[in-house]
């Protein structure tokens, strides 16, 4: 049981412009849950990507069961027995649930697709795993949480020995950690080897046994999880002590920014009331599936409402497309910031200036590449993105600069609020600080600041009041120093009773 | 519990993507008749659909053709000038005396040259389907010209009766043999489709080619497969209008491509890949051909018959967008 | 980068084909490097026009597909094989177009033409294009269809006469069927070419104060299976004439009378193999065949007059027209 079952040794990988991984070891025992922990771009998601052959390294030895394995690729990797869930999800929306989990290992029968037979294994896996999806249903229709229990179970279908989970949970609600959680428990017993991916450094003690840390394509240390302390993890992490996890500054608050009266759109968003004033950060806190983000968007003119009044420093304003919203002030800044935050295939100065055309822009609507060039760059050294210059992609950064760049193109206009949404998602712990830093300063420059966030830790670090939300309706309201972990989450449980007691009764 | 199974059946049936569409268009398809027939009785009469059949069944076939090139969410220029080199090669052989059935044989090998051709531009080379298919329209084109010196062919001749039967002029069990051959290509085609490990790759690799590539599907073998039977269709179709002619006319086919498409959209295949079945692009090939035999006997003059044509095309795809768009705004509530 | 490349090596494919093939047909897209050489040239011409040994003469048609064009051609070079120091060139457009053509003008003015044998698409589009050329010193002749501007001499088939002369060949064939009301159908190309513009007119005026029905015109595109299927539809209404207005016209029309037994008059235009046998078959009364070589061959000859400045005759020659029956 305390075999290695995977030995990677001083493994490089390069790409142009970036040494991604540099003389890098990894080893995963049988019947263990390994955390693979660093910073954004510290070479994670590229050692994990060797592993299952979808990149080749430059150099070094990769040794599965103690065999050396040269020329590893996608389908070696899985007679091996690698399974990798990605981050980002790899479905087909277009076809079924039982489609997807095959795909590639079809069942045949006569020469022709076995659907029956694969629709019965599907289920088969998903209710072993303790899913409940029906493998008919097409992906597409799905929620993301869904999405991403099918991803596990396809990885899981091939009877992998060796699990690399990407930011499993992200999407996931508590429920479903729950059950997941069981999953990865029973695969420890039968001896799978687990690489667990995460930047929620509290979930880590109910599942982690080691970890293994990496900083800047380096390979640090590797510990027993019992033996150390998160204090200790983050600051192998970034290379120095981090004393206060979340920085707080004490403003007094001001008058009444934003009103939001009776806003409705739709299931998810049902009867919403709130103030924002100034010099407070207001945290939206709740499950996957709460309604936050689609009330944001709602607030924002993104989606359509149904009924409901916005009223900002005291004017009732109309809002019903995202323009109208940024003219008066209010930003987005939003949840899956490569779908909605950023043109991936567009240069970071294109995207910071994409909002600010009006400014950038001389009369007749010609570019002023000098204001252009100027922002981008101000946006740049504000915010310390990291980046080779402006003109890369801004598909090719990483998570927390991508981030930086979304948040960055808003902050060159003089908003009234700015709405953040998952801010910190995916990203490593010394951007985090600067994205709260940032909000902070928003705080004290008397701008409205409302978060949205699943991270308990950061909404009790960093909101003076919290919102809670549960199923479309605000549940609870508090102030921080009444809020702790358990009552949040008793407010974001507080479904509507769908089963009358007094029946049960009969 | 018989009851309660015929309605999970139905509602499988109806459940399958992109089945909305078509019932939406079959719908469309039954008015246009209805108000052509009252228009003008003749439209409705045995001969006039026996006719109508025949003229749609080129359609239909170049239409299954494009159809599994859009579902991989590629498309196909070159289908009207791969027809018109079909018709050009067959018909050059058979008037200088080979025999029909063997120039059948080389012009169906150029024809699967020319998909393969554009199998590999797309595939290995990464050229935009657009710009690939663009330029082997141009080279077929220039084929069908050069095959002949850029000289129509003279007539096949009497030696070619068998063949022009078989394609396009004889009946078997008082139905065309053109419309059955359209069917038999039908039945292959949508069983390859629908029932087998290639047709699943070819939705796959529509709906998100590198989610397919991880799951090991073969990315570059099935995007040649689905180019090769574009050309074996749109070779079908030159076969055929030799057949008729009696020729070859070296502009055949011209334009072919494009209705291809509007038989594929129509349809319910969507030009952005993964989604579509077979049965709508019978219906869209329908509508297509009712629409061009229906609008002469109404007595329309030209410039009707284009708009609403045009029209119909722009209808379908928008309904589908917007039936679409309203089903994902009822699930996210 | 690899994607690039290829890009960029397929269009300059496209580019040579379209150079190579030269001797016989050139697209109206023309060549950058046949541009480049004759700008050099067109001074030197110009100076040289009274002493150069050789001069050039463009042939512009309306496509390179139609077989006519292709006797057309043939013509023009039977008459170079005669003629000495011609230097002959034939451009046209990959389909009929306005705007095509007038490129194609242009490139044989840029190219250093002496004259030029035109076969106008439309009367008015080509006109402007026409002066430019006529003030560069190009001469004009028309073959098959003039423009409506001022030229050397037009040879050309009178096409609205050959139109009346096919409808009146298609009533008295009805007549000695026994019918002398019932409708017809017209199967044209499109209602841009002039020349079937003109024919379709004749056509129709040969049948005032007749009992005859003429139905809405189709439109074929001259593609033979298009006219065929439009054919067909017109013998299901009940049809009992149908006229081609073109080649690809009339061998759609006679298939389809062809298939439906025969019990309809066809009668069209232009000559081919098929045409004929279809004519000796019995499925089309006759086909007015145009001499589109003659068209091309007295051209030339034409041309080559004026070049040496000599008297080029009558201003319009009526290049004629055989109803051509069953042998």
């Amino acid at each position: 049981m305390d075999k290695y079952i995977v030995e990677l040794e001083h493994v490089s990988k390069s790409f142009p412009g970036v040494l991604a991984l540099n003389d890098v070891d990894f080893r995963l025992k049988s019947g263990e849950v390994l955390a693979l922990l660093g910073e954004n771009g510290a070479g994670k998601s590229t050692l994990v990507k060797i592993l299952s052959g979808v990149y080749t390294k430059d150099s070094g030895t990769i040794k599965i069961y103690d065999q050396v394995v040269d020329n590893m690729n996608t389908k070696k990797a899985e007679e091996l027995g690698i399974a990798i869930i990605h981050q980002e999800l790899n479905l087909c929306a277009h076809l079924t649930v039982a489609q997807n989990i095959f795909l590639g290992r079809e069942i045949i029968g006569y020469g022709m697709l076995s659907a029956r037979k694969m629709n019965a294994e599907a289920k088969k896996i998903l209710t072993s795993l303790n899913i409940d999806i029906d493998p008919e249903m097409i992906v597409g229709d799905m929620s993301v949480s869904k999405q991403q229990m099918v991803e596990i179970a396809k990885a899981l279908s091939t009877n992998a020995k060796i699990l690399i989970m990407d930011e499993p949970t992200s999407a996931l609600t508590a429920k479903e950690i729950e059950d997941l959680f069981l999953i990865i428990n029973k695969l420890k017993k039968e001896g799978c080897g687990i690489v667990y991916i995460s930047h929620r450094l509290e979930e880590l003690e109910h599942i982690v046994d080691r970890v293994t840390i990496l900083r800047d394509g380096q390979y640090i240390n590797s510990m027993n999880f019992k033996d150390t302390s998160l204090p200790e993890i983050i600051s192998n992490m970034v290379g120095r002590d981090i004393k206060e996890k979340f920085p707080r500054v004490t403003c007094k608050r001001g008058k009444k920014i934003l009103e939001v009266r009776k806003l409705n759109a739709g299931r998810m968003v049902r009867n919403i009331n709130f103030d924002l004033y100034e010099g407070e950060i207001v945290g939206i806190a709740g499950l996957m599936g709460a309604g936050r983000t689609e009330t944001t968007r709602a607030i924002f003119g993104v989606d359509p409402k149904a009924s409901g009044e916005i009223i900002l420093d005291g004017k009732a304003i109309k809002i019903e497309k995202p323009m109208d919203a940024i003219s008066q002030g209010i930003v987005l800044v939003p949840e899956d910031r490569k779908k909605d935050g950023l043109c991936t295939k567009l240069s970071i100065r294109e995207n910071i200036a994409l909002p600010n055309l009006d400014i950038i822009c001389k009369k007749a609507g010609i570019i002023n590449s000098k204001i252009e060039k100027e922002m981008a760059n101000n946006t740049v050294s504000d915010l310390k993105i990291k980046l080779p210059n402006v003109e890369v992609n801004a598909g090719s950064l990483s998570g927390g600069n991508q981030q930086k760049v979304v948040v960055g193109k808003w902050l060159r206009r003089k908003s009234r609020v700015v709405i953040f949404d998952e801010p910190t998602r995916g990203i490593d712990v010394a951007a985090k600080v600067e994205i709260y830093n940032l909000m902070n300063n928003l705080k004290q420059q008397g701008i409205g600041v409302l978060f949205v966030s699943s991270e308990l830790p950061e909404i009790l670090g960093i909101s003076d009041r919290i919102i809670v939300m549960c199923d479309g309706k605000i549940t609870g309201e508090l102030n921080v120093e009444e809020a702790t972990q358990d009552i949040i989450l008793q407010y974001a449980t507080s479904f509507d009773k769908k089963i009358d007691d007094n029946i049960l009764h009969k | 519990m018989d009851k309660i199974g015929k309605q999970n059946r139905i509602k499988r049936i109806l459940a399958v993507r992109g089945m909305g569409q078509v019932i939406t268009v079959t719908i469309g398809l039954i008015i246009l008749c209805i108000v052509f027939s009252i228009v003008n009785p003749i439209f409705f009469s045995g001969k006039n659909i026996a006719n109508l059949l025949r003229q749609i069944a080129p359609i239909l076939i170049i239409g299954i053709g494009q159809s599994y090139v859009l579902i991989t969410g590629n498309i196909d220029l070159s289908i009207g000038s791969v027809i018109g080199m079909s018709c050009m090669i067959s018909a050059t052989m058979m008037t200088k005396g080979v025999n029909p059935w063997a120039a059948v044989f080389v012009t169906f090998i150029c024809c699967l040259a020319a998909g393969v051709l554009n199998g590999e531009l797309v595939s290995r080379c990464k050229l935009p389907p657009f710009i690939a298919t663009l330029g082997t329209m141009t080279i077929a084109r220039g084929i069908a010209q050069i095959v002949n010196n850029n000289y129509n062919t003279g007539s096949i001749g009497e030696a070619a009766k068998g063949f022009r039967n078989f394609f396009y002029y004889g009946k078997t069990a008082g139905i065309y043999n053109a419309i059955w051959i359209t069917i038999v290509l039908w039945i292959v085609f949508n069983f390859l489709l629908s029932k087998t490990r290639t047709g699943r790759h070819i939705y796959a690799i529509g709906s998100n080619v590198d989610a397919a590539r991880l799951s090991g599907v073969n990315v570059h073998s099935t995007t040649i497969k689905v180019y090769v039977v574009s050309a074996i269709c749109a070779c079908t179709v030159g076969l055929m209008t030799c057949a008729t002619t009696g020729m070859g006319t070296m502009d055949a086919g011209n334009g072919y491509e494009m209705y291809a498409v509007a038989a594929s959209v129509i349809g319910g295949v969507s030009t952005l890949g993964g989604q579509g079945i077979l049965l709508g692009t019978v219906v869209g090939a329908s509508i297509w051909g009712v629409l061009q035999n229906g609008l002469q006997f109404a007595g329309a003059p030209v410039a009707i018959r284009n708009i609403t044509i045009g029209i119909i095309v722009v209808v379908s795809v928008l309904l589908d967008v917007v039936v679409r768009t309203g089903k994902h705004r009822k699930k996210a509530n | 980068m690899k994607r690039k490349v290829l890009s960029i090596v397929i269009c300059l494919c496209m580019v040579f084909a379209v150079a190579c093939s030269k001797d016989k047909t050139t697209s109206g897209s023309g060549t950058t490097n046949k541009e480049k050489k004759s700008e050099t040239e067109t001074s030197t011409n110009t100076k040289n026009q009274a002493k150069s040994k050789t001069s050039k003469v463009y042939l512009i048609t309306m496509d390179q597909m139609d077989q006519h064009w292709v006797n057309v051609d043939a013509g023009c070079r039977k008459a170079v094989g005669e003629l000495s120091n011609i230097d002959y060139e034939w451009l046209a457009p990959d389909v009929k177009d306005d705007a095509k053509q007038i490129e194609c003008i242009n490139n044989a003015v840029a190219g250093g033409a002496n004259v030029i044998l035109l076969a106008a698409n439309g009367p008015d589009a080509v006109t402007s294009a026409l002066k430019e050329a006529e003030a560069a010193g190009v001469k004009i002749i028309y073959v098959d269809s003039a423009a409506a501007y001022p030229a050397i001499q037009t040879l050309a088939t009178d096409n609205e006469a050959a139109g009346k002369t096919a409808g009146e060949e298609m009533v008295k064939g009805l007549k000695a069927a026994g019918k002398t009301e019932g409708k017809i159908g017209i199967v044209n190309v499109n209602s841009a070419t002039a020349s079937c513009v003109a024919r379709e007119k004749g056509f129709r005026s040969a049948f005032e104060g007749t009992s005859f029905e003429l139905l809405e015109t189709q439109y074929g595109e001259g593609d033979a299976a298009k006219s065929k299927d439009i054919a067909a539809n017109y013998i299901t209404s009940g049809c009992v004439g149908l006229f081609g207005a073109n080649e690809g016209s009339t061998v759609g029309i006679g298939i389809a009378i062809q298939e439906a037994g025969d019990t309809v008059i066809g009668v069209g235009f232009d000559k081919s193999d098929t045409i004929l046998e279809l004519i000796n078959g019995g499925h089309l009364l006759c086909t007015m065949a145009q001499n589109p070589d003659v068209m091309g061959y007295e051209g030339m000859k034409t041309a080559a007059k004026a070049i040496a400045g000599e008297d080029t005759g009558e201003a319009n020659i009526d290049t004629g027209v055989t109803a051509l029956t069953k042998n």
